[in-house]
């Protein structure tokens, strides 16, 4: 018997969600993934590419940009982290992590073949099925890049089916830029315009110093037509979207995805309540139509 | 379907019934303490046991299907020698599934367990932890003839006396329990145990009927929950009752931890040594100043001004939204718990009289 909630998602996922069959698993238990691979993106950041150690695990599992996992490392309990891979590249799954508290400072630590635990993938995802055909711009701050190059990545892999993709993204310093090599792949691909930013420079920066906000008005964008997605500090979200609007963008057709605290990842344990809403099952991703209070992200 | 039944029991039966589903059953019903608590306690020893159904169960039986704290799982950390790499694995023991019967549970309780239920096995992914606990129960509940003081089930539409939920209703009628069968399992009881019930009369009819209506008018709060409701859809709430009552919350977590409705927990890591430890998932409360604080620092609640609004919106507005109604019970453990007076009666009472303050002033 299918659960409801699988039915459900699975009638929402536009990208054949595959929902689990089994008719009381149990929700809280980390399935065991090993390190493939470690990736220093920064000074504070790593990005962890996982493979489930089961290799049923591996074949059954599908996520879509936009989701996140629940990581569980030793002795820290569990957090939740965005997928930075897209699920166009099987074999695997990439989270990248910043250094903030005990969990994310122990994941720093970890090396090639060491074992994790995550369970998931939770969450509603970026709206790719709606968003095909658009030109897209993604706006993003510091490791708010993560869940973004998911999507971006994903867009990429299938060709012709989404429109120009513009990616702005804003750093503190040049060093905290992520994923250097995409946006280096990026910024000579026709496909994509590709525009970086830095609050601070230093002597090697060449490049454009100040807000993300500034790179919008350096790009084109018909704000009926084009889809925003955005994604970094509550602050930058704010502004982003503000400045966004003022450029003609629809409610609708901007869309973001929030940071909060979160224990189950389904909607039980009320820790991410966003006013009537839960971040781990209504979220991460928003419309910026549902979000009334900016101020409160 | 079934038909409700209408029976009488004798209350000289109560426990000898009792004593008979004790053999295939666990007991849990009201007993005393030495320290005059009334509380939910796992019955051992019928014959030495007083269960007290004239008090008001201290807490509520929420503990009974998610307990304070509750191990999820057991997790191994190893270190493969050859290659330095860290193993880590998890091994599950899910709780017993105990079949158990309920005894003298109110109506506001039972109607938590409905909520819980809805919480943990129906409108999310379902709770293995919570499943366990929670099948193979039997409830004998117990209608209020007298409210308590701080009761307002009349209000939130649970009780005092229930149409559905429980497998047994019973109402006092002085030497006689007036017992209605509710669900399959309550109508089977009675049928397995024929012996100890004769069908209802019209005079025990009148005589339930008469003690369900002089109930109602027992009730001492006044407790406007609808129109609390009313007043947050419609954004008629000054700030500064949330500000006033978060300033008087003392982040002990005792409003939550009594309600038999707040569900929210934490979930953790309890080192055992190096090698190991577990995975425990507690109690939390929404009003605690680190409830939504992200490692980092940040958090998305003003604890100053808005700890406690959370608590109230969720049970008066959004469950309203989602679910149809209020997900307070009118159980009252609030109001005797907090000692800054930050209950649901004051809360309620506050957002009515701004409500028609506001009202007067042509707002």
């Amino acid at each position: 018997m299918m659960h409801k909630n699988d039915l459900r998602r699975f009638l929402q996922a536009d990208d054949g969600y595959v929902p689990p069959l089994v008719a009381d698993r149990n929700v809280y238990l980390p399935r065991r993934a090993r390190v493939r691979q470690v990736v220093r993106e920064n000074s504070l950041v790593r990005t962890l590419e996982l493979v489930f150690e089961d290799q049923i695990h591996s074949s059954d599992f599908t996520y879509l940009p936009g989701q996140f996992m629940m990581l569980s490392l030793p002795h820290c309990g569990e957090a939740p982290i965005s997928f930075s891979s897209s699920p166009t590249r099987p074999g695997g799954f990439s989270l990248s992590i910043r250094k903030a508290g005990k969990l994310t400072t122990a994941a720093q630590e970890l090396r090639p073949g060491d074992m994790v635990g995550v369970r998931g993938p939770y969450g509603r995802p970026f709206p790719m099925a709606d968003l095909r055909g658009r030109n897209l711009v993604f706006v993003a701050g510091g490791i708010g890049m993560a869940p973004l190059r998911s999507a971006i990545l994903y867009c990429l892999d299938k060709g012709d089916e989404y429109g120009h993709i513009t990616v702005l993204y804003g750093s503190k310093t040049p060093g905290e830029f992520c994923f250097m090599p995409d946006l280096t792949a990026w910024r000579q691909d026709e496909r994509l315009t590709c525009l970086l930013t830095v609050d601070e420079g230093d002597d090697d920066w060449q490049g454009r110093v100040g807000l993300v906000t500034g790179l919008l008005d350096e790009v084109e964008m018909d704000g009926g037509r084009d889809r925003a997605l955005v994604c970094g500090p509550g602050v930058m979200i704010r502004f982003v979207l503000e400045r966004l609007a003022a450029l003609g963008f629809q409610e609708d057709n901007m869309i973001t995805t929030l940071e909060r605290h979160m224990k189950c990842g389904v909607g039980i344990c009320g820790h991410c309540h966003f006013e009537n809403k839960m971040v781990c099952t209504d979220g991460p991703v928003f419309t910026r139509s549902e979000l009334p209070d900016l101020r409160k992200l | 379907m079934m038909m409700n039944k209408n029976l009488v029991m004798n209350k000289d039966y109560l426990v000898p019934l009792l004593r008979k589903l004790a053999k295939t059953h666990r007991l849990v019903a009201p007993v005393r303490n030495e320290y005059g608590d009334t509380l939910f306690t796992i019955i051992t020893d019928l014959d030495r046991t007083e269960i007290d159904l004239d008090h008001q169960p201290q807490a509520s039986l929420k503990p009974y299907f998610f307990p304070q704290t509750d191990t999820l799982c057991r997790y191994v950390i190893d270190c493969d020698p050859a290659t330095g790499a860290m193993d880590y694995s998890f091994h599950v023991q899910l709780p017993q599934n105990r079949p158990t019967v309920y005894v003298g549970v109110r109506s506001c309780d039972m109607f938590a367990v409905m909520y819980t239920d809805m919480v943990f096995l129906h409108e999310h992914e379902r709770d293995v932890y919570y499943k366990q606990r929670r099948d193979n129960a039997i409830f004998i509940t117990i209608a209020c003839n007298t409210p308590f003081d701080n009761c307002f089930c009349n209000a939130t539409r649970s009780g005092p006396f229930l149409e559905s939920g429980f497998d047994l209703q019973l109402t006092d009628l002085g030497d006689r329990w007036f017992v209605e069968t509710g669900r399959a399992r309550g109508a089977g009881l009675t049928e397995d145990w024929a012996c100890f019930f004769r069908p209802a009369d019209e005079a025990d009819k009148r005589a339930q009927f008469q003690a369900e209506l002089e109930a109602r008018g027992r009730f001492k709060q006044l407790v406007h929950v609808d129109l609390a409701s009313k007043l947050l859809a419609e954004d008629k709430v000054p700030e500064s009752i949330f500000r006033d009552l978060s300033s008087r919350c003392q982040d002990c977590g005792g409003c939550a931890f009594i309600c038999p409705t707040c569900t929210c927990f934490n979930i953790t890591d309890q080192p055992r040594d190096e090698a190991g430890g577990e995975r425990v998932r507690s109690w939390d409360a929404c009003t605690f100043s680190g409830f939504t604080a992200m490692a980092g620092g940040h958090n998305s609640v003003d604890v100053e001004t808005g700890r406690i609004r959370r608590r109230f919106l969720h049970k008066l507005q959004y469950d309203v939204d989602r679910h149809g109604r209020p997900s307070c019970v009118g159980c009252g453990r609030c109001v005797g718990m907090c000692f800054g007076g930050v209950d649901m009666i004051r809360f309620i009472s506050m957002i009515s009289e701004a409500g028609e303050n506001g009202a007067e002033a042509g707002e």
